[in-house]
């Protein structure tokens, strides 16, 4: 613990001598030297970063680095409010059973094969990681995939694998996957309908080539599986295994979330026809619909917020935020921007690669946001070098989400799944196990999106 | 009235490194839902009870998958009940656990035991070994008493 610590002060220190002594400003190297800490404090001290990053922007403010009104501006309240509304609607179809009728579905498949399971949960995994958030979808895709493969005997990893790299790749689908989805909607002016028209097909073009690389890889173990269903019979004793109250309040929970979802996806027409501001719907869709079923079910409205918030999380994001508007509030941004557009010679198709690549490598080992949270006032900065900025955005996102399948805690959902593989079953994944698998999905999806970004008009 | 007047003294205990099957049909033979897991002085070191192993043979999922019911049991649940007799109980038993002094009140106890959610409370001396055990009927019971005696000494 106090060797972290140490390479902890030393690095971010170290970054902030450094990056004064080759002429950046006293306000931008202490910027940056924060945002280091917050980034290193999600690699080193997770139980601490919130900590870390109270204090950071306490000092930003005392240094003068920033000035509240614009600290205020830079935390995203909007995106986080987004977030709050959409926690809150899941926190209701979790209580309304909406989550264990899905895995119902799943147990209740006729003429169960393996690779009718396999293709099930690849679909579902990445279809429900696109609805609604990686983090929720994941947690009942395991529990039905532990019980199958309970039920007939069979090694859970290989399917537990499979059905988390759909995830990662299905959560850049929509703006509602990933939280870096919205934060990229919120600051890019990209709408819903960019990201159903631009990076659902791309995202299915991925789920496609993943479903093709782990049918060939796990191939074994599916046979293995069909196997066990010749030798113990269908899935007789998992059709029955649970039922879920045929109640009215399952589908009032599930109309609720439709119309949040089909309103979402308009809100950009909407916008216009009512001549409101870009995301206003974007963004109050879920308040709206959160506030109403607060009302509606008032007796479990402080439950909803104070249970199926995470404020842990979403604090953290709020001040992250704040820090990488600082590092683009004092300019080190900019500057940043200036030297990777050097670095790329003023080229777009390199840019785009740097990018990719860049957010791909980076979040197969930290959280996503906070690379993402970085990179965005980066991105904001080329817009005064005259390029092109819709290629760059999509490399992010892609990247962003895509890079998580490369190691085994290169996203929440891995960790979150393979916590629960622990718990229930007493197995811990090695590093290389998931890492092989993994690092051919990443590379292969990526080197997809690339060509895509790269050679498809519809991305420029 | 302190919690040493009432609790009760010769307490079954169990060690850390026990069997977990063997303490389990210890609590069906003593006809009790929780043990103190104590190490070889006495000290206690955590608390195994019905609901710790209920917990375990459950999915542990099952609150974050939200509202269904169980028409079948699932296989998992014959899987780790015979998987109970290669556990230690160390690996089961809850080692955050709620205690209190000897010298503490009855209405101590029972402010401790309602928001701390206890049904029962270790109770241990002043170098922290267990010294004994006060279930909530057994504070409830003696509160009544008292104030039982205590109108009787001073009729309204």
């Amino acid at each position: 613990m106090l060797k972290k610590f140490i390479i902890l002060i030393c690095i971010s220190l170290g970054l902030g001598f450094f990056t004064k002594s080759i002429g950046l400003s006293s306000h931008q190297a202490l910027a940056i030297s924060i945002f280091s800490v917050s980034i290193l404090g999600t690699l080193f001290f997770w139980d601490f970063r919130l900590g870390f990053t109270f204090i950071g922007i306490s000092i930003l403010l005392i240094t003068r680095t920033i000035d509240l009104e614009n600290m205020i501006k830079s935390a995203s309240v909007e995106v986080i409010l987004f977030l709050v509304g959409m926690m809150v609607i899941v926190g209701l179809l979790k209580s309304s059973g909406f989550f264990a009728w899905i895995v119902s579905l799943i147990l209740r498949v006729r003429n169960f094969t393996a690779n009718k399971f396999f293709l099930l949960i690849c679909v579902i995994s990445s279809l429900m990681a696109c609805a609604i958030d990686e983090v929720t979808s994941i947690i009942f895709i395991v529990a039905a995939i532990l019980e199958i493969c309970d039920y007939f005997e069979v090694d859970p990893v290989p399917f537990l694998i499979v059905a988390v790299l759909s995830t990662n790749i299905g959560s850049s689908g929509t703006a509602l996957g990933n939280p870096i989805g919205i934060l990229i909607a919120a600051k890019s002016g990209l709408t819903f309908e960019d990201f159903l028209v631009r990076a659902f097909p791309l995202m299915l073009l991925s789920l496609g080539l993943t479903i093709f690389i782990v049918r060939f890889w796990y191939r074994n173990e599916l046979s293995e599986l069909d196997r066990k269903i010749k030798e113990l019979g269908q899935n007789e004793i998992l059709v029955r295994l649970i039922s879920v109250p045929p109640e009215r309040e399952l589908k009032i929970s599930l109309g609720i979330f439709g119309a949040t979802l089909f309103f979402i996806s308009l809100h950009h027409r909407l916008e216009l026809l009512w001549g409101l501001e870009a995301n206003t719907i974007l963004l109050t869709m879920p308040l709206i619909s959160s506030g109403c079923l607060m009302i509606w079910k008032w007796q479990r409205a402080r439950d909803y917020i104070e249970k199926d918030v995470e404020w842990w999380t979403l604090l953290f994001f709020m001040l992250l935020f704040a820090q990488a508007g600082t590092l683009k509030y004092t300019g080190a941004t900019d500057v940043l921007a200036r030297n990777l557009a050097g670095l790329a010679g003023n080229s777009l198709s390199v840019l785009i690669g740097m990018v990719l690549w860049i957010s791909t490598i980076g979040s197969s080992i930290l959280d996503n946001v906070v690379l993402v949270a970085a990179f965005i006032p980066v991105i904001q900065s080329f817009q005064s070098l005259n390029l092109n900025l819709h290629p760059l955005w999509w490399a992010l996102l892609f990247g962003g989400c895509f890079g998580g399948n490369i190691t085994l805690v290169g996203s929440t959902a891995n960790i979150v799944a393979l916590g629960i593989l622990e718990k229930e079953k007493k197995v811990r994944i090695t590093f290389f196990r998931w890492f092989w698998v993994g690092l051919t999905v990443g590379l292969s999806t990526t080197l997809l999106v690339w060509l895509a970004l790269l050679f498809l008009p519809i991305y420029h | 009235m302190k919690v040493k007047e009432i609790m009760t003294k010769n307490v079954t205990s169990i060690s850390a490194d026990a069997n977990a099957r063997e303490a389990l049909d210890l609590l069906e033979k003593k006809q009790i839902s929780g043990l103190p897991v104590v190490d070889s002085g006495d000290k206690l070191v955590g608390m195994f009870t019905e609901k710790d192993i209920l917990s375990y043979i459950l999915p542990s999922y099952i609150d974050k998958v939200g509202k269904f019911i169980y028409e079948e049991n699932p296989k998992s649940t014959r899987r780790k009940f015979s998987e109970l007799s290669k556990m230690k109980v160390s690996q089961l038993m809850r080692k955050e656990v709620v205690t209190i002094g000897e010298d503490t009140t009855l209405c101590e106890v029972a402010r401790v035991m309602l928001t701390q959610k206890a049904r029962r409370l270790p109770v241990l001396d002043k170098t922290g070994r267990m010294t004994g055990i006060v279930a909530r009927c057994d504070v409830l019971k003696a509160m009544f008493e008292e104030a039982k005696a205590a109108a009787n000494a001073q009729p309204l």
